[in-house]
Order: structure tokens, then C-alpha cells, then sequence
């Protein structure tokens, strides 16, 4: 199989206006929240541990958000622009389309999470965190992002409409990050949070990190039923992805 | 054989209500259909097709907005499903190896997107690589390409910076990048000044007499059509009502054909007319007498008569052509609803 697509997606994310800025922002906000977080009265009388876990949440929330923005509109634009036309006429099958789209946007968290790792490094410095966390991140962050990516993609392909696919793409994300964000601890324990927490893949993700970070739950082993669910959160929106890109079509012309 | 070589032959074969497999094309064909159609909702875009296009033709498809035409050729190409019927193409079933068929064939759409950050070499270097052709290969093929459509010397200029005409020019050498064997044009000279429009269509004609390319081509200039295709089908509401050569059109849609011959007005030239056996409408163009023959009742059975009276009668003639206009009025004819027809004749309308 040919990565021709994979290449070029990833050549036009970064020519693209939007791909640069993405990296630019994404460099301003770490630079800004580590400079907070090390600087200001208040928030630099948090456990180094909490800062972390504040800066990780941060890595995560805009991998996500960088992820699902793209790819909810990586085949509507193709459509809106009348380019995927051509790329259907070409031997690769919409599956390859799709999954190499899939891949080009891992690889931008990619980026981001490399641009994340010295400001990481920089917080834990004199813990033991340092290795945990980007280690952690880098897993959570990765199965979170090619999720979400992979379902974005398909409600790109099925919407046809760039504007209604993010809308619709966001709002999801948004929903699944709100628990971890906005939910404050006595709505977390009660039933209805608990129930929330079990089924969302983020607040999965983001318990792990907070066991590994500030409570210094290291091992793999005590974070496997997290990774578990995440994992699977993320092999059932490929296999959604797998359905969905069966056979994609142009849009009728009558 | 070629479109040009066979010159005007018979048509499109036909065989209703039955599988591609019946259809009564010869093993020539690189273009079958059988029954095909395609629903969206409620609505029939394309119905009961039964086509055949020979290799080495140059099918002109016509009909009028929304008749079904590019429904039609993004079946064919595999894009869409139909929702009945059957269709070949090259020999590859549409629906079970319509990876197949993408392989060896070559579509410029009516509005075709590009991507706007490259230039012309990368774009079509990267539609090589896509079609799987090697690196080498690839980029020798898409510089030649770029010189053939014209556009070497904005091939590093970024696509965005592009004309409609040099975006359609692009497009072409995009469909042509895989070698095809078939190429679907729908408007392929749209939006180009005349020279451009002229330069795709020897484009067109050295593909189909240099290596025999078919070509199916859905235009609205009509002119273009009868100029290149030699075979003709005519679609309305999704449904075939005519096909054949132009001269076949022309008796099912009860058209005569015309022809203008213009003769050097000379004293002896108006004597040497009216001795012809057959007699044309005649008028003067300065130093130049234009007669116009048209087939039927009183004129010639066929040109070549027209040609050797003329040349015996020892008139100097100044050209001969055939006015593109007969294949608008067959095409108004077969398009136009009945009404329309009728009243545009009661009122000696020109259509």
C-alpha cells in the first residue's frame, strides 16, 4: 500500500494556515500555563504533582481538539472543494483513504506532543514524574486522539458538510471532556457522575493520569482497567471507522 | 481502428430489458451498460440505459441540464452504484471491479477541485504516485503532460494562482496521467478561449488516432460534438431517445441535412448552377456565390453527387462545409418538450 495520501495530508497540514497555527497556539498556551503554573502566588502552591496533572489535561484537551477540528473536516472539504472526485478515481480504496487520513492526523499529535514534552519535563523537574508522565500522556493521548479522529472521520464522510461535521464532532468531544473539566467532585461521586465517569473514555483517561500524578500510582498494572477501557473506546470507533469506510461516494448530481 | 479511421459507421447496439452479458455488442465494445439506472429517493436520474461503445470511438453524450449525462459517467466510473442494470467498462464489471476500471481510465469532471497548494508538476506527480505509477516514471510523464496541455511555463506556479481555463487544461492532464485506455470529459472546454478549446480538442484527436484512447465525452457545444465524436446519443430525463452517427440523428429526428457550397462568383458560375441536375438555395456574398443543398424530395441523394456536379459543371469552389446548426436542430428536437416544437413552428420562430 502506497502512503502517497499520508504523505500529502501530511505536507498540506503543514503549508496549511490552520496546521502552523495549530503549533503556534499550542506552543503560546503550554508557554503560558507552565509560566503560571511556576510564577503565580497562588497556583505555584500546588503539588508538583497537581501542576502536572493541570498541564496534562491541557496536552490532552488540545490534542483531542486539534485531532477531532481536522478530521471532522478532512473528507467535507475534500467534497466541498470537489477534490475528492479525483481521489476516488484513483486505485486506492476509500478504506486506504480514510485509515491514511486517520494517520496523518496522529502524526500531528505527534507534533504536539513533542512540543508538550520539554514543557513536561520542565514542571516534574526534581520527581520522578518526568518519565510517567510523558509516558502516560503519550498513551492516553494517542488512543484518545486516534478515536475520536476515527469517528470524526466517518461523520465527515457521512455529514458531506464540513460546518455541520465539526459542529456535531465538537459538541461530542465536548460532552465527553466536560465530566473531567467542569464536573465539580460531589457531582464526580454521585450516581449519576459515577455512571457518567464509567462510560466516558476521557474521564478514564484523565483518572489514570491523576492516580499516576498525584497520587503517584506508577505501574502499568494499576492503571490497566483505565488503559483497558480506553483501549477499547479506541478499537471500537476504528471498527466504526472500518464500516463506515466501506465505500465512499460523491455527492448525487442530478 | 479509430473514431477518424472508421470515419461514420454504425451505432451504438442496443438489446432492452436484458443483462450486459445479451447485450448485442461486439467483443470491440469498451463501454456497456444494460439496463442501468440510478434512483435518489424518488427521483430517476438515469433510466434503463442500453449503450455500447466501441474502442477507438469518440462517444459524444448529450442532453440537456440534469438529463442524467454526469449520473451516467460517474456510474460508469465507479464513483456511484447504479441502482439497476449492469454496465461494463473495459471489460470490468462497475460494481464488483470498479477498482478495476479506475485503473485504466481517466475523468475530467465538469468543475474539478485542485489542491491549491501545489504546483502543476506536484499535483499531477502525486496523482501519479496515487495510480501507483513508479517515482521515475511518474515525474518524466507529468512534465510531459504539463507541455501538452500547455502549461509549462506555470507548471511551478502555485495551483491556486490558476485561470478557470488553466485549471481545466490541469484537469486533463490529470485524467490523462494513468495512460487510460477510456477517458470520460464531461465539459471538457468549458470556461477555455478558443485557441485553448481548439488545442484540447487536437488533444483529444491525437489520443484516439495515436493510441486508440475511446472517448466519451458530455458537452453542450454542440459544434465540438459533431466535429469530433463519430457516434452521437442523446439523453433526457434520464432516459436514451436517440443515438447513432450525425446523419442517423438527423432522419430519426426528421432533420434534413444541408450543405453550403461556396463558388467564386464568376459571369458563367449563376449559367453553370442552373444546369446542375439538382438545384440549392443561392446567394451572393460579394465576390463569392453561397448555394445551400439540402437532402430531401428535390436535392441530391447524397454528397458526393453534390461534389462531382459541381466539379463537372467546372465551378471554382471556394469551400464546402456542413453548418454546425444541424445538430442544434436535432438535438431541439429531440429535447424540446413537444408543445415547445409545435408553437416555435406556428410561429416561424427560429429554434
Amino acid at each position: 500500500m502506497t502512503l502517497e495520501l499520508y504523505k500529502s495530508e501530511i505536507s498540506g497540514n503543514f503549508y496549511s494556515l490552520r496546521g502552523t497555527s495549530w503549533i503556534v497556539a499550542a506552543s503560546l498556551i503550554f508557554s503560558l500555563v507552565a509560566y503560571l503554573l511556576l510564577t503565580d502566588k497562588e497556583l505555584s502552591l500546588l503539588d508538583q504533582g497537581e501542576m502536572l496533572f493541570t498541564l496534562s489535561e491541557i496536552v490532552i484537551s488540545l490534542g483531542t481538539i486539534m485531532a477531532v477540528t481536522s478530521a471532522s473536516s478532512t473528507i467535507s472539504t475534500e467534497i466541498e472543494s470537489k477534490t475528492f472526485e479525483s481521489l476516488l478515481l484513483t486505485p486506492t480504496s476509500s478504506r486506504q483513504i480514510a485509515f491514511q487520513k486517520l494517520l496523518s492526523i496522529t502524526t500531528s499529535w505527534f507534533f504536539l506532543y513533542v512540543i508538550a514534552i520539554p514543557y513536561l519535563i520542565a514542571i516534574s523537574n526534581g520527581t520522578n514524574l518526568s518519565l510517567s508522565s510523558i509516558l502516560y500522556i503519550g498513551i492516553y493521548g494517542t488512543l484518545l486522539v486516534v478515536g475520536f479522529s476515527a469517528i470524526s472521520i466517518a461523520l465527515s464522510a457521512k455529514l458531506k458538510s464540513s460546518k455541520n461535521s465539526v459542529m456535531v464532532a465538537l459538541m461530542v468531544l465536548l460532552i465527553m471532556l466536560a465530566p473531567s473539566i467542569f464536573f465539580a467532585t460531589s457531582l464526580k461521586k454521585s450516581s449519576f457522575g459515577m455512571a457518567i465517569e464509567n462510560i466516558n473514555p476521557v474521564s478514564h483517561a484523565m483518572n489514570s493520569l491523576d492516580n499516576v500524578l498525584v497520587d503517584n500510582q506508577q505501574s502499568l498494572f494499576e492503571q490497566a482497567s483505565h488503559l483497558l477501557e480506553v483501549s477499547i473506546f479506541a478499537v471500537i470507533c476504528l471498527a466504526i471507522l472500518t464500516y463506515s469506510s466501506r465505500r465512499f461516494e460523491v455527492s448525487p448530481v442530478v | 481502428m479509430t473514431a477518424a479511421s472508421r470515419g461514420m459507421r454504425s451505432l451504438v447496439t442496443e438489446s432492452k430489458d436484458s443483462p450486459a452479458s445479451k447485450v448485442n455488442a461486439n467483443d470491440n465494445s469498451s463501454i456497456i451498460t444494460s439496463g442501468l439506472s440510478k434512483m435518489y429517493e424518488k427521483l430517476k436520474a438515469v433510466d434503463s440505459l442500453n449503450l455500447a461503445v466501441d474502442s477507438g470511438d469518440i462517444f459524444g453524450f448529450l442532453g440537456p441540464n440534469g438529463a442524467g449525462k454526469t449520473t451516467t459517467i460517474r456510474m460508469l466510473c465507479g464513483l456511484i452504484p447504479p441502482s439497476a442494470g449492469i454496465a461494463r467498462v473495459a471489460g470490468f464489471d462497475i460494481i464488483r471491479e470498479s477498482m478495476k476500471i479506475r485503473s485504466v481510465i481517466g475523468l475530467l469532471p465538469e468543475s474539478s477541485g485542485f489542491y491549491n497548494w501545489m504546483n502543476a508538476e506536484e499535483y499531477l506527480f502525486h496523482f501519479a504516485l496515487l495510480y501507483k505509477i513508479e517515482p521515475s516514471v511518474a515525474r518524466n510523464r507529468a512534465l510531459r503532460l504539463i507541455e501538452k496541455v500547455g502549461l509549462a511555463e506555470k507548471a511551478h506556479a502555485p495551483i491556486s494562482y490558476y485561470s478557470r481555463g488553466m485549471r481545466q487544461r490541469l484537469g486533463l492532464a490529470r485524467a490523462l496521467i494513468n495512460d487510460p485506455r477510456i477517458i470520460f470529459l464531461d465539459e471538457p472546454t468549458l470556461g477555455l478561449d478558443p485557441s485553448g478549446q481548439e488545442e484540447i480538442r487536437k488533444i483529444l484527436l491525437e489520443l484516439n488516432r495515436e493510441k486508440g484512447v475511446t472517448i466519451f465525452l458530455s458537452s453542450h457545444a454542440l459544434g465540438e460534438v459533431s466535429s469530433l465524436c463519430n457516434k452521437i446519443a442523446v439523453i433526457n430525463h434520464g432516459q436514451l431517445i436517440a443515438k447513432g452517427n450525425i446523419d442517423e440523428l438527423r432522419a430519426q429526428a426528421g432533420v434534413s441535412n444541408t450543405i453550403v457550397v461556396r463558388v467564386v462568383n464568376t459571369p458563367a458560375a449563376r449559367l453553370q448552377l442552373s444546369n446542375m441536375p439538382f438545384q440549392g438555395k443561392t446567394s451572393e456574398e460579394g465576390s463569392l456565390i453561397s448555394v445551400t443543398f439540402s437532402e430531401g424530395s428535390q436535392g441530391p441523394s447524397n454528397y458526393d453527387n453534390v461534389i462531382e456536379c459541381i466539379i463537372k459543371q467546372g465551378l471554382q469552389v471556394y469551400d464546402i462545409r456542413r453548418p454546425d446548426t444541424s445538430l442544434e436542430e436535432v438535438f431541439f428536437k429531440f429535447t424540446r418538450p413537444k408543445n415547445v416544437d409545435s408553437d416555435a413552428e406556428k410561429n416561424g420562430g427560429v429554434r
